[in-house]
């Protein structure tokens, strides 16, 4: 990846590290991180060292902060997941909250909360809050990798109003971007990577933007002043016509708790309709509601729930933010014919229309890849060749030019300029103020205004998480002791009796956690009867599923992943790396449901259905979304190890913890109160 | 510089040594692995649960044939990780995960995750985690059920689950061949070319199972 680069930093330095993407900035940040043996893999040689020794000697020493916001969330909380690398260093408890606030107050993030939750955070907020826990630990160096591609303008002036004060401090500073203007006043020095990986220039900002011009052009770097790049036309028989067919529209929305768009949307053809807002913002969610994949909770769509798959890759095409989500077919050109062919409309004009479409986006070298094996950037434009292909009447599209060089950003917007020009209306989420000015109208989205939830605690919610797995294991004696169905009865009464006691008003929501086991039930006690022809058994079997469910239903939704951490570790004595990466892993279940549910998403919106009517296809859809979801999970796997080792994970074998591990008398009447079904069923014996 | 070997055959990278000590993207590897199975068993249960059903109204048995689904977790873990407890690390998130949205057994999975883990484990570790081929990853995927089978089909006073207690012998048994071909099959065989398939990818590159495909292209 990188050959022969030599640097030297001198503290205080605040460096801007340029190059085209493939170039292998991230991988010369972790290296200077002390973090390439994290995830890299190939031939490593040469050192990095910090004031004569190996970097990384001192957990923190350097902070580094990655592209994607939020992708080293570690904690469900603000403060605790600044205190996190506090904790790796053993810092007693006591001494954390001023250290955690002072980090909070350098970012300007004072303002929020401490137990604001993590996952509430805004895309700016989530970059600002990684700062804040690099500082706690006192870095001498500060990397930043891309900390605003993904952010609105507005967010990326906060972040760079944050690293100006990190600045203040004295701290080196090393910023990958590749869009340099806002930056240039804030450092002084500029070192810029060849594609090939070598060190090509190095020099005072203005010296080197002013000697480099020409040739950072030609790669394609967003050179401050430049003009903007003019769309490139793509070849003319690359597109063809938009089918007939109505036009996305949305009257005024309010998606639940995520998203609000107050003006509707009537896109026309030809048109090029941008929502614009804050990242983390609500503008995915109004897509999905457009795209029929949520239902909005006020207001209405134009495309009708339960479309079946073909019509609605008739209707619209969807780009999502992860365009990885959208890959379907192990070859680039395959990829792109995916719909055609899912739509039964294969010609030999297809193919050639589909080479066109590659030749656009600069990807006619790639044509037999396997298009998981492409960067980010070169992933996104397969996705908006694959997405027209077909001539959907309608393209709906998320940030389509994050990480774009010039050359790649003239050759998307024309080919989206084309399509419009063809009568194809496009809907763009998008903070990209060269998009946002070409745009017919221009639409902004917000999130709903959070009153904050009024949710009244339930009994179990001053249980700790020990005593509701405990609570819940219980279940199993008190099926499995019930000697009868008579008594599993009395023990079900007395479990549904405890149930009510304990979750309040929250009892409906637990009811419908226990379905799954009602069928449960019915299986075993069908079985049961049909293989032993034995009544009374069958129900014993069928009744002791329940009183086995019941428990778990009630209490394990009440555990708290970063609670359950605390006490495993704390009052277990678990070893502590294992048990933050459970609660880690744990946090991010929400994130995985929703990566479930976009690549399902993707399929349909490309004409592909699945039912086990055709088991054969129905086996290659689920593979398919298996495959997907595991090389996302194994991709932010891989972001977070890199973060947390970042924050001395590596080697904190002895934490501190920011949370205590109380048992209180809560703890000792749940467990007694779940005795009681126990107890009454050895009585009954 | 290294001699090249001209052999064909590549050879299995092990995990660097030593291999109780976890790099951090080891375990969060294997921890968020098990996590995404949990909710892969959940999206599969919404699609398959229509023949699943067919086969309980018929010979209950039969639909041991599925169970070995819920092993993939273990196998996988330990063929991409490949150090001791990456099996049982990731076949018990999995069983946590999976009790999350709404549960079938109860807190008994996370015990069948736990029994499920082991049974992968102990093939891997009776081979000293040298051994990460198709045949291994076969005999881990068949030994994660005879722990489970009798959990399931014994009534043990204090912790079994017991559901098939009543069962005649003869159908226990025929259930436990279903879940043994299921686990050798769903699991290992599945598991192994999900692992391949992740490694060509480029998914694992950090991993002992990415390096091996990385050396045989660089043959």
């Amino acid at each position: 990846m990188l050959r022969d680069i030599s640097l030297t930093l001198t503290a205080g330095e605040r460096v801007l590290l340029v190059g085209p993407s493939g170039s292998g900035k991230s991988t010369l940040l972790r290296a200077l991180a002390g973090l390439v043996d994290s995830v890299d893999s190939g031939d490593l040689s040469g050192v990095v060292e910090l004031d004569g020794r190996a970097v990384g000697s001192r957990p923190g020493e350097v902070g580094l902060v990655l592209q994607e916001p939020g992708a080293g969330v570690v904690a469900a909380t603000l403060a605790r997941d600044v205190a996190f690398g506090l904790e790796n260093v053993g810092m007693p408890r006591a001494d954390m909250p001023a250290v955690v606030t002072r980090a909070l107050e350098a970012v300007g993030m004072s303002d929020l909360p401490a137990d604001r939750p993590t996952s509430q955070l805004s895309g700016g907020q989530a970059q600002r809050l990684a700062i804040a826990g690099a500082l706690a630990l006192r870095p001498e160096v500060l990397l930043l990798d891309e900390p605003t591609a993904m952010l609105d303008a507005e967010s990326a002036e906060a972040i760079r109003a944050a690293v100006g004060s990190v600045m203040q401090q004295g701290i080196t500073t090393v910023i990958v971007e590749h869009l340099l203007g806002p930056w240039v006043p804030l450092v002084d020095r500029v070192i810029v990577l060849s594609p090939e990986g070598c060190l090509v220039a190095d020099g005072p900002v203005k010296d080197v933007l002013a000697e480099q011009r020409a040739w950072l052009l030609e790669l394609g770097v967003w050179v401050p002043n430049a003009p903007v790049p003019d769309a490139l036309a793509p070849p003319v028989d690359a597109l063809r016509e938009p089918r007939a067919g109505d036009i996305v529209s949305a009257s005024t929305l309010h998606v639940g708790t995520r998203a609000v768009l107050e003006q509707p949307i009537e896109a026309k053809a030809g048109s090029l309709t941008a929502l614009v807002g804050p990242s983390g913002g609500g503008k995915s969610t109004i897509l999905h509601a457009l795209a029929g994949f949520v239902s909005p909770t006020q207001g209405a769509v134009s495309i009708a729930p339960h479309t079946s798959a073909p019509e609605l890759a008739r209707t619209l095409a969807w780009v999502p933010q992860w365009s990885s989500s959208t890959v379907i077919a192990t070859s680039v050109l395959d990829d792109v014919l995916v719909t055609t062919r899912a739509l039964g409309e294969e010609s030999p004009q297809s193919l050639a229309r589909a080479r066109a479409l590659l030749a656009a986006v600069g990807l006619t070298h790639l044509e037999q890849a396997d298009p998981r094996t492409l960067s980010g950037g070169e992933q996104r434009r397969l996705a908006l060749a694959a997405a027209l292909h077909h001539g959907p009447p309608t393209l709906l599209v998320d940030e389509p030019t994050i990480g774009q060089d010039r050359h790649t950003w003239a050759a998307l917007v024309g080919l989206v300029a084309a399509y419009q020009g063809l009568g194809g209306a496009v809907v763009a989420a998008t903070h990209d103020r060269h998009v946002i000015d070409r745009a017919t109208t221009v639409i902004a989205v917000r999130p709903p205004t959070r009153s904050p939830a009024i949710r009244r605690p339930s009994l179990v919610d001053r249980c700790g998480p020990l005593s509701l797995l405990l609570g819940a294991l219980l279940g199993i004696p008190a099926g499995v002791l019930s000697p009868h169905w008579s008594t599993t009865v009395g023990v079900i009464g007395l479990q549904l009796l405890l149930l009510v006691i304990g979750l309040g008003r929250r009892t409906p929501t637990a009811a419908l956690r226990i379905l799954p086991g009602l069928l449960a039930a019915l299986s075993v006690g069908w079985s049961t009867w049909w293989l032993a022809r034995d009544v009374d058994a069958a129900w014993t079997a069928a009744l002791r599923v329940l009183a086995v469910v019941i428990p778990a239903a009630a209490l394990i939704p009440a555990i708290d992943p970063d609670a359950l951490g605390d006490h495993l570790a704390q009052r277990l004595h678990l070893p502590d790396r294992p048990v933050v990466a459970v609660a880690a892993a744990v946090h991010r279940v929400q994130d995985l449901g929703a990566i479930w549910r976009e690549l399902s998403q993707a399929r349909r919106v490309r004409g592909l259905s699945a039912s086990w009517r055709h088991p054969v296809q129905l086996g290659r859809h689920l593979l398919a979304l298996t495959m997907g979801l595991l090389i996302r999970t194994l991709g932010s796997a891989a972001d977070l190890a890199v973060a947390m080792d970042a924050r001395g994970f590596a080697r904190a074998y002895r934490r501190s913890w920011w949370g205590t591990a109380p048992w209180r008398w809560a703890d000792t009447a749940l467990v007694v109160a779940w005795s009681l079904p126990v107890a009454y069923a050895i009585w009954a014996r | 510089m290294s001699t090249l070997h001209s052999s064909t055959q590549s050879s299995t990278v092990m995990a660097r040594s030593p291999l109780m000590t976890w790099r951090t993207v080891d375990i969060l590897t294997a921890t968020m692995l098990g996590a995404a199975f949990g909710i892969a068993y959940w999206g599969w249960g919404q699609l398959y649960n229509g023949p699943i059903t067919a086969l309980k109204i018929g010979y209950a048995p039969l639909m041991g044939l599925f169970s070995g689904l819920w092993f993939l977790a273990g196998v996988v873990g330990a063929l991409v990780v490949r150090r001791p407890g990456a099996a049982l690390l990731c076949e018990v998130v999995a069983a946590l995960v999976s009790m999350l949205p709404g549960t079938e057994w109860g807190a008994t999975v996370l015990i069948s995750g736990i029994l499920q883990g082991l049974g992968v484990e102990l093939v891997f570790a009776a081979l000293g985690y040298r051994r990460f081929g198709l045949s291994v990853a076969l005999l881990a995927g068949a030994m994660a059920a005879p722990l489970e089978w009798f959990f399931e089909t014994f009534s043990l006073p204090a912790g079994g689950g017991g559901w098939y207690a009543d069962w005649p012998a003869g159908d226990k048994l025929a259930y436990l061949a279903a879940l043994v071909v299921s686990g050798a099959l769903l699991a290992g065989l599945l598991g192994w070319m999900l692992t391949r398939a992740l490694a060509r990818a480029g998914a694992l590159s950090a991993f002992p199972a990415g390096q091996e495909v990385l050396e045989s292209r660089a043959v």
